[in-house]
């Protein structure tokens, strides 16, 4: 798994990482004045606060509604989403743009207590899309791979591109509390698109969860783990590398075959498929029969001598 | 040997019969069920925040109060009046909606609202199974302890499906009904649906006005047979129109209707008529009362309310529950389930039964109001829907005014599937319109339409209520008349365990009586034990005397098995 994973170590630019939390490789650079790279204190820089302002003045009932003739100059195709200027909301864990791409619980530069430094910095590319569950019969979501393995203390940007024309998220649970709200680091992008974002693993071995929370994605296939060093126990339910816990059972179907088609009519076709479909039914009866003859004599021999008796 | 038994037997007929002629002279106690081994919810879902039932204005939207128990989140309104796009990112964080799920722009006629409304629709399961564990994700209860599995059109949201990480109840935004689509005649919409489902789907627009097919967007009908084909999981597909004619419509999946529709595939489509300034609330997330109601209606009425009938298979949803293989889920679903042969069991009112629809779908009103009434029949069969107290005149049938003159009063209003009405219910009490106030009931008067699979209280009853006859939690004021509404809050209730009569008199006359037998269980092991022992002794009895007997036929058995020729010969 880990052989296919495609990660680059960056040797050099430890600084562009600051840029990659932003979650709109679309936005250009003039819209944002940026933050600084902690990402922690991401305040109200850009635009956007100007324009809410406005929009918060802007009453139902007024005459000219300036907004309405501000959006006028966009042309707005539903699958543009719209103007690209609007709603970029920042507080310390949560980044969300007009188009709803979300980066949750990004964490660039804060050291988890039990890592003395940072052992190595990754970056990892995740493809999530209903195409890649092709490979795993009986799921309909997937990403494509379903285990990265880092060291302990590595500093890891996620890439994660998603390639269908709905929301895709890459969620990952069980970090440290105090580090990650909930526990949670969360990329959310509607495809294609992608999105990216940084976080630094703990020091113990561990198995982390990473899902798609949308309505049976995660159950439908969209599931994998990212193992730390050796790893915890196994998450469960990861298509072609960790078992169910509920598993479905299944019979197969009498389907029509292009065996059965051809000469149809002939008779002995028609014997033959008599014999196949009534096979089960006339074998056990022989077995009846068989069982009986050969147990005759015994029941003979008994009922004789009583009598004999 | 024959006497002995006989003689036990006797003696064993003897003893019962004694016994029973005990137990007819005292008949089992009534057990009562103690309240308190209840699973009793609160009456009012105490995550709603009852500010929330205040008149308010929210980014510049100004929002009706409604004093029902569970009203809509104002912020939901400000953003579907607004468009998310056009709302501070205060507001929309208190939405739970994507930024991009309603984008509202250009005011193309110059008559003050916005004239390009795109709505993103997504697709959501709810009671669905998880290969994890037993049990259902995300959860959304119709009834209390009701949880069928459903499908539904859900506003584009942001963030996890579940209220948060540690709990597996739908997201708020994720719920029966669809929800309720309002945009004006001459609006260019655009409704995009994203398809988050796991199987194909589509949107039909029954009653809309609609291009069959659009030169960018392809085939607009949503008919697989017709117009385009299924939506695969993971593609988008806009339906886009300029409606010429206003009304009350409906919109559904058309692929596999007849199940997808009543997995919950379906919702209400309004088509205002087009006014100057009519920023209209273009959703109505869960249906019942339109807080911020267009120029149109406020014209004539004093309030407003999308009510959307529905009815479900218990066992069309427990497909979606049996399986986590999308391949057998649509094996059932498509070709194993027959829907000739199927019965509807839940009944809902904008995606509620009885006692939900009392938290939700309350018509509050006061004395000489007129009030907006929009009802759809969602489900499989006709419904007859009666308002206790009251008669209503029909305005309009599936979307188109009847004439006035030949308007008529009904009390009952028949409703055959995919049919909608408007009423214009008058509280004026001359007892024609209105007996007066009270807490009048209103349901569907096929019986079964009070119940919850074939449980009585239920299904989609509701009541029209006078504000004088509303308690301070928004929920009809009936302790007066010493009732209480609390047992249908359990869901011991509808797995039929709580004897409904139980309490209507202090010795529980119609409660539920202790078990047949009168002897208590301890009693009855104890006498059981001298039984087996009697029967013990007498077969040990039986081995001893008769040993020699026994003796011979073993060995006259063994000495015939090791010499079978002989015994042939012999024979």
């Amino acid at each position: 798994m880990a052989k296919a994973t495609m990660i680059t170590f960056l040797l050099a630019g430890i600084f562009t990482f600051s840029l990659n939390a932003m979650a709109q490789e679309k936005s250009k650079p003039g819209e944002h004045d940026h933050h600084d790279h902690s990402g922690h204190s991401m305040s109200q820089d850009s635009d956007p606060a100007v324009d809410h302002q406005d929009e918060q003045t802007t009453t139902m009932d007024h005459e000219g509604h300036d907004h309405s003739i501000d959006h006028s100059a966009h042309s707005v195709q539903a699958t543009e989403h719209g103007d690209l200027h609007h709603h970029h909301h920042m507080d310390h864990d949560h980044i969300m743009d007009h188009e709803g791409t979300m980066i949750m619980g990004q964490n660039l530069d804060t050291l988890p207590s039990s890592c003395k430094s940072i052992s190595e910095e990754v970056e990892i590319t995740v493809r999530a899309g209903r195409k890649y569950a092709a490979k795993f019969p009986g799921t309909a979501f997937a990403f494509d791979q379903q285990q990265w393995n880092v060291k302990p203390c590595a500093k890891v940007t996620w890439h994660f591109i998603n390639e269908d024309h709905i929301r895709h998220q890459f969620m990952m649970h069980g970090l440290p509390k105090y580090l990650y709200k909930y526990g949670m680091f969360h990329l959310e992008v509607t495809g294609p698109k992608t999105v990216s974002g940084t976080i630094i693993v703990p020091a113990t071995d561990e198995t982390y969860l990473v899902h798609c929370d949308i309505s049976q994605h995660m159950e439908k296939g969209m599931k994998a783990q990212l193992v730390v060093g050796k790893g915890g126990e196994n998450i469960p339910s990861i298509p072609g590398l960790t078992p169910y816990n509920l598993t479905d059972t299944y019979e197969s179907e009498n389907l029509p075959k292009v065996s059965d088609k051809t000469d149809k009519d002939s008779i002995t076709n028609q014997v033959i498929e008599f014999i196949n479909t009534n096979s089960r039914d006339y074998g056990a009866m022989l077995m009846g029969i068989l069982i009986g003859l050969l147990s005759l004599p015994l029941v003979k021999k008994i009922t004789f001598r009583k009598k004999n008796d | 040997m024959p006497i002995p038994i006989f003689i036990a037997i006797l003696t064993f007929y003897a003893m019962s019969s004694a016994v029973a002629v005990q137990a007819s002279l005292k008949l089992p106690e009534t057990v009562k069920v103690d309240p308190a081994a209840l699973t009793s919810e609160p009456m009012c879902d105490p995550k709603i925040s009852p500010s929330w039932r205040a008149a308010q204005e929210i980014e510049g939207v100004k929002i009706a109060a409604s004093p029902g128990c569970s009203p809509d989140n104002p912020a939901w309104i400000a953003a579907a009046v607004k468009g998310t796009n056009n709302i501070s990112m205060e507001t929309l964080m208190k939405t739970g909606l994507s930024p991009d799920a309603i984008i509202k722009t250009d005011d193309l006629d110059g008559d003050g609202d916005p004239d390009r409304i795109i709505i993103k629709l997504e697709i959501m399961e709810l009671n669905g199974r998880t290969p994890d564990f037993q049990g259902l994700v995300p959860t959304f209860d119709i009834a209390p302890g009701i949880q069928p599995g459903a499908w539904v059109f859900a506003p584009k949201t942001s963030g996890m499906s579940t209220e948060n990480f540690e709990s597996v109840r739908a997201n708020p935004l994720l719920r029966l009904p669809s929800p309720v689509i309002r945009v004006e005649v001459g609006d260019i919409v655009q409704i995009v649906l994203e398809n988050t489902h796991y199987f194909p789907h589509s949107i039909h627009l029954h009653g809309v006005d609609h291009p069959f097919s659009h030169g960018e967007h392809g085939g607009q009908d949503g008919v697989p047979q017709t117009s385009e084909v299924e939506l695969m999981p993971g593609e988008r597909r806009v339906y886009e129109f300029q409606a010429r004619q206003s009304g009350t419509m409906f919109y559904h999946c058309h692929v596999q209707t007849h199940t997808h529709l009543s997995m919950g595939l379906a919702g209400m489509i309004i088509i205002e008529e087009n006014k100057p300034n009519n920023w209209l609330q273009t959703l109505n997330i869960g249906g019942g009362h339109v807080r911020h109601p267009s120029v149109a209606v406020l014209e004539q009425f004093d309030q407003e309310y999308d009510l959307h009938y529905h009815a479900m298979d218990k066992e069309l949803g427990q497909i979606i529950q049996k399986y986590n293989d999308p391949r057998l889920i649509a094996r059932d679903m498509n070709r194993r389930y027959d829907i000739t042969d199927s019965t509807e069991d839940y009944f809902t009112l904008n995606g509620l039964s009885f006692p939900y629809t009392l938290r939700e779908s309350l018509i509050i009103v006061e004395p000489d109001q007129k009030i907006k009434l929009r009802l759809l029949n969602s489900g499989g069969e006709m419904i007859a829907v009666h308002t206790h107290g009251h008669h209503a005149t029909i305005t309009h049938y599936d979307g188109v005014e009847h004439n006035p003159i030949a308007q008529i009063m009904r009390d009952v209003f028949d409703m055959a599937p995919a049919q909608r009405l408007d009423l214009k219910l008058e509280t004026v009490n001359d007892g024609k319109h209105s007996y007066g106030e009270g807490d009048w009931l209103f349901h569907d008067h096929r019986e079964k339409g009070i119940t919850t699979d074939g449980m009585a209280e239920g299904g989609s009853m509701s009541s029209i209520v006078y504000k004088s006859y509303l308690n301070g939690d928004g929920l009809p004021k009936v302790s007066h008349f010493g009732i209480d509404l609390n047992k249908y809050f359990t869901k011991e209730y509808y797995e039929r365990r709580l004897p409904i009569w139980q309490d209507l008199d202090e010795w529980a006359s119609l409660g539920s009586p202790a078990g047949q037998s009168n002897i208590d269980a301890t009693t009855q092991t104890s006498l059981l034990n001298v039984l087996y022992g009697l029967l013990i002794g007498f077969f040990t009895y039986l081995i001893i005397a008769k040993r020699q007997q026994i003796k011979q036929t073993v060995s006259g058995v063994t000495s015939r098995l090791k010499s079978p020729k002989g015994g042939t010969n012999n024979g």
